[in-house]
């Protein structure tokens, strides 16, 4: 049977090659392909361009060894407490609708359907090992093939851990509640080998603390997690770790076995792992056929919708309507979680600046969050016609004008990207007056908080929408190029699709600032030369009224060519 | 009501539809059928404004599709084969949504008697991915009926139906033509077109090869010896013609 299997995993690679190549025939793949492996080369491979850690050439500096190895078991930690805590956050096995069709109506045993996923999940373990070495550039040849192997039992390590917790869950799910009670067992274990590692920590947090720099902190740290009972919880973690870091061929040599045998003990793990996996994996494929993001389910009586949707009004409302419907049923927990990184570097800004030094934390943050949030917010909000082309033969039947369409689109993400920018322009602008006496940020703001926070405000819609207009028009013009629905197209040419894009989109955001810039720029040299002074309200609102004019015309234009748009324009992307 | 003139519908060098003419009168209820590949779906899609016809014109209630889309999906509903539902919209929502679109002021009242019609009550707060495929072409069926369309076009409307829902979705398509609108129906069903159908066109590559009544078709010298049921005709046109 693992030769039946080998087989089916060569084809299945061998074929998605051969697509991709005979996709080169379009130009705009091949066009994708030559800017894609151009940045690619420029990233990996000219030194010049990007400097690699370490001073010679990409040797691990003995100096980083240590704390790489210690942040790198810290993190394994971390990664294994937080998917037993988490749930659903193992990696289930996942088998598509053809396997299950397939696989499991043939005569193959559980243990070699196992076996069959974790040979396919080797080769993109592999690939990634390959890529995160690439980037790393070691110096020698030694230390590469060295770090590639050794990433890659980590990370087949961390694979099967995975599987095993999901497994385990399943497992238990099945045998009812009094079953799934035993978790707490490794829940326990787990939050225990947390809890001794922080507590070594707090122990001699006042120690570390006192200390001047990160230089002094680290080796103590490592001194700290080599003794005690946190040695003894970080041994599995550092084993694993030390493996690609090791400094030469026979310390690699030496830290292989214990490496190895963690990935054995989580391979045995998984293999005897209580759960009629089959069952679940088959649902899962039929629910990533039907729908591979399902929204959460709706609370009966809750408050779903945005506002109530009158019968009569534009047709552009009850767009905006559904489109924030949409945002409101995927944004959940998980969304927030995805930003906890930035509030614990927040919060530990905060910290460092003492309680008097929130505010002015909060105060330098808010202006640069909310620059980011105008400029990338358009991009990364997608419950436009971007996620809407994937059902455009509905669309097609709606009795509404393309132009209409294309207004109605775009305004959910223009007015969640604006009220968020609106809300951190307001934080910067309350939370200003508190920053350093004398600095350029404090004079400005205490004069003229009031009167920027207003023209700031005033640009933000204009320049959220016409972005958001460029990102539907690249949609709208070029369909066979954006990525429709939560499809995303793979290879160096769907990379280098996306890069040219990027370029285009930054392109058609600034012609469509130029003029507004120009008749903004044109009203305060007036006012200036004519009273001395610029009252930065007035050039704002100027230029702000003159890019939603464009905007309304983009939109005409847009709806036209959307109107001409023929469905078959849009095609899947690559599964 | 829908007049099909000279339509011509081509992906590349293929021609799905070829100078397709037809018209369905208010109260007709018109079978399109033909073999897989004939052009059936390219020509629904394009009478309801999705495809834009190569050639030739689609009024609708006197609205060009192409000219005056607006005004002319106002008067369509189309029922895909495969239920169009955005994930994210539950039951109801779907409702107020097709319902402003189309400017149907009391929503809630119509709602209602749709829904309890499809035997959907209940469902109101459900979204589509907790419900079966049947469910689902009940909530695109309810949708379409919503703004009480003129002309109504149907693509393969049993497929995924129980029993039950196969008997009440021919009584909806049987009664929408005895209220005097205008209902194509494309189906490889022929007993479906046989038992609710008033008119048959029958298209092949693209091409009209057979329009009338049953008994016109049977009277027809060169289907005369195909026999008198609807299957009997039809394979004998279409062996005809490839």
């Amino acid at each position: 049977m693992f030769w039946t299997f080998l087989y089916v995993t060569r084809c299945s690679m061998t074929n998605r090659l051969r697509r991709r190549a005979q996709r080169l025939r379009e130009p705009r793949y091949l066009l994708g392909l030559i800017v894609g492996a151009a940045y690619m080369y420029l990233m990996l491979f000219r030194r010049g361009v990007w400097r690699p850690l370490g001073t010679a050439g990409g040797a691990m500096p003995a100096q980083l060894a240590g704390p790489m190895q210690l942040l790198g078991s810290l993190f394994l930690l971390v990664t294994a407490a937080i998917v037993w805590v988490v749930p659903g956050a193992g990696k289930p096995i996942t088998f598509t609708r053809p396997e299950v069709q397939f696989f499991f109506t043939a005569p193959v045993t559980r243990r070699e359907l196992l076996h069959y996923k974790l040979l396919r999940s080797q080769v993109g373990i592999l690939i990634s090992s390959t890529i995160v070495t690439l980037v790393m550039r070691p110096a020698t040849l030694a230390s590469g093939w060295m770090f590639v192997v050794g990433l890659w039992i980590v990370l087949a390590a961390v694979r099967l851990h995975l599987m095993g917790v999901a497994l385990s869950r399943s497992g238990l799910a099945q045998h009812g509640r009094s079953a799934l009670r035993r978790q707490w067992l490794p829940l326990a274990v787990a939050m225990g080998a947390v809890s001794i590692v922080a507590a070594t920590v707090l122990r001699e947090w006042p120690a570390l603390s006192a200390m001047p720099d990160f230089e002094t902190v680290f080796p103590e740290l490592e001194r700290l997690s080599q003794t005690g009972a946190a040695a003894v919880v970080l041994w599995p973690f550092r084993a694993l770790v030390r493996l690609p870091l090791s400094p030469s061929p026979a310390a690699f040599f030496a830290n292989f076995p214990a490496a190895f045998g963690i990935v054995a003990l989580n391979y045995v793990w998984v293999l005897r792992a209580d759960s009629a996996f089959e069952e679940a994996s088959a649902e899962h494929a039929e629910r990533q056929v039907r729908n591979p993001r399902a929204p959460r389910p709706v609370a009966r009586g809750a408050a779903s919708a945005p506002f109530r949707l009158a019968p009569e009004g534009r047709a552009e409302t009850a767009i905006l309507w559904k489109n924030l419907i949409l945002l409101g049923r995927y944004a959940s927990l998980r969304t927030l979680v995805a930003f906890l990184p930035v509030l614990i570097i927040f919060g530990i800004a905060a910290q460092t600046e003492g309680s008097r030094g929130i505010t002015r934390v909060v105060a330098t943050m808010a202006l640069p969050l909310a620059v980011m949030a105008v400029l990338l917010g358009p991009q990364a909000m997608r419950n436009d016609l971007r996620q809407d082309l994937a059902q455009l033969a509905l669309l097609k039947t709606w009795p509404v004008s393309g132009a209409t369409m294309i207004r109605g689109q775009v305004l959910a993400p223009a007015v969640v990207v604006t009220a968020i920018a609106w809300l951190l322009l307001i934080v910067g602008a309350l939370f200003g007056g508190s920053l350093r006496a004398g600095s350029t940020e404090n004079a400005l703001f205490l004069r003229e908080r009031v009167s920027y926070l207003v023209a700031a405000a005033m640009l933000v819609p204009p320049l959220v929408l016409s972005q958001t207009i460029v990102q539907n028009g690249l949609a709208v013009m070029f369909p066979a190029w954006v990525a429709i629905g939560s499809s995303r197209s793979r290879g160096i040419d769907a990379m280098g699709q996306r890069l040219l894009l990027m370029a285009a989109n930054l392109l058609a955001l600034l012609l469509a600032a130029l003029p507004g810039a120009i008749v903004g720029g044109g009203a305060a040299f007036a006012v200036y030369a004519l009273t001395g002074t610029i009252p930065i309200v007035i050039p704002a609102l100027l230029a702000a009224v003159v890019v939603l004019a464009e905007c309304w015309a983009a939109t005409e234009l847009l709806g036209r060519v959307l109107d001409r748009t023929d469905v078959s324009a849009v095609d899947a992307a690559e599964s | 009501m829908i007049h099909v003139q000279h339509l011509t519908k081509a992906y590349g060098a293929f021609r799905a539809v070829d100078d397709l003419s037809f018209t369905v009168a208010p109260g007709e209820v018109v079978g399109l059928i033909g073999p897989n590949g004939a052009g059936k779906t390219s020509t629904l899609r394009c009478i309801v404004g999705i495809h834009a016809p190569t050639a030739g014109t689609v009024t609708v209630g006197g609205c060009d599709i192409v000219a005056q889309p607006v005004d002319a999906k106002r008067r369509i509903a189309f029922m895909a084969d495969e239920p169009q539902l955005f994930e994210y919209l539950t039951v109801m929502e779907h409702l107020r949504l097709t319902a402003r679109l189309y400017r149907v002021g009391d929503v809630e009242a119509r709602a209602k008697t749709l829904l309890d019609e499809l035997q959907l009550a209940g469902k109101e707060h459900a979204l589509p991915g907790e419900l079966s495929r049947g469910m689902k072409q009940k909530v695109a069926i309810a949708c379409g009926l919503l703004h009480d369309p003129q002309a109504l076009l149907f693509d393969e409307p049993l497929t995924g139906l129980d029993p039950l829902g196969i008997r009440h979705m021919k009584e909806t398509i049987v009664s929408r033509g005895r209220r005097g609108g205008a209902v194509i129906v494309s189906s490889h069903l022929l007993h479906l077109v046989e038992e609710i159908c008033t008119r048959i066109v029958i298209i092949d590559h693209g091409v009209k090869i057979a329009d009338g009544t049953l008994e016109e078709l049977k009277a027809r010298p060169d289907l005369a010896a195909a026999g008198s049921s609807l299957e009997q005709i039809f394979l004998t046109a279409t062996a005809r013609e490839s």
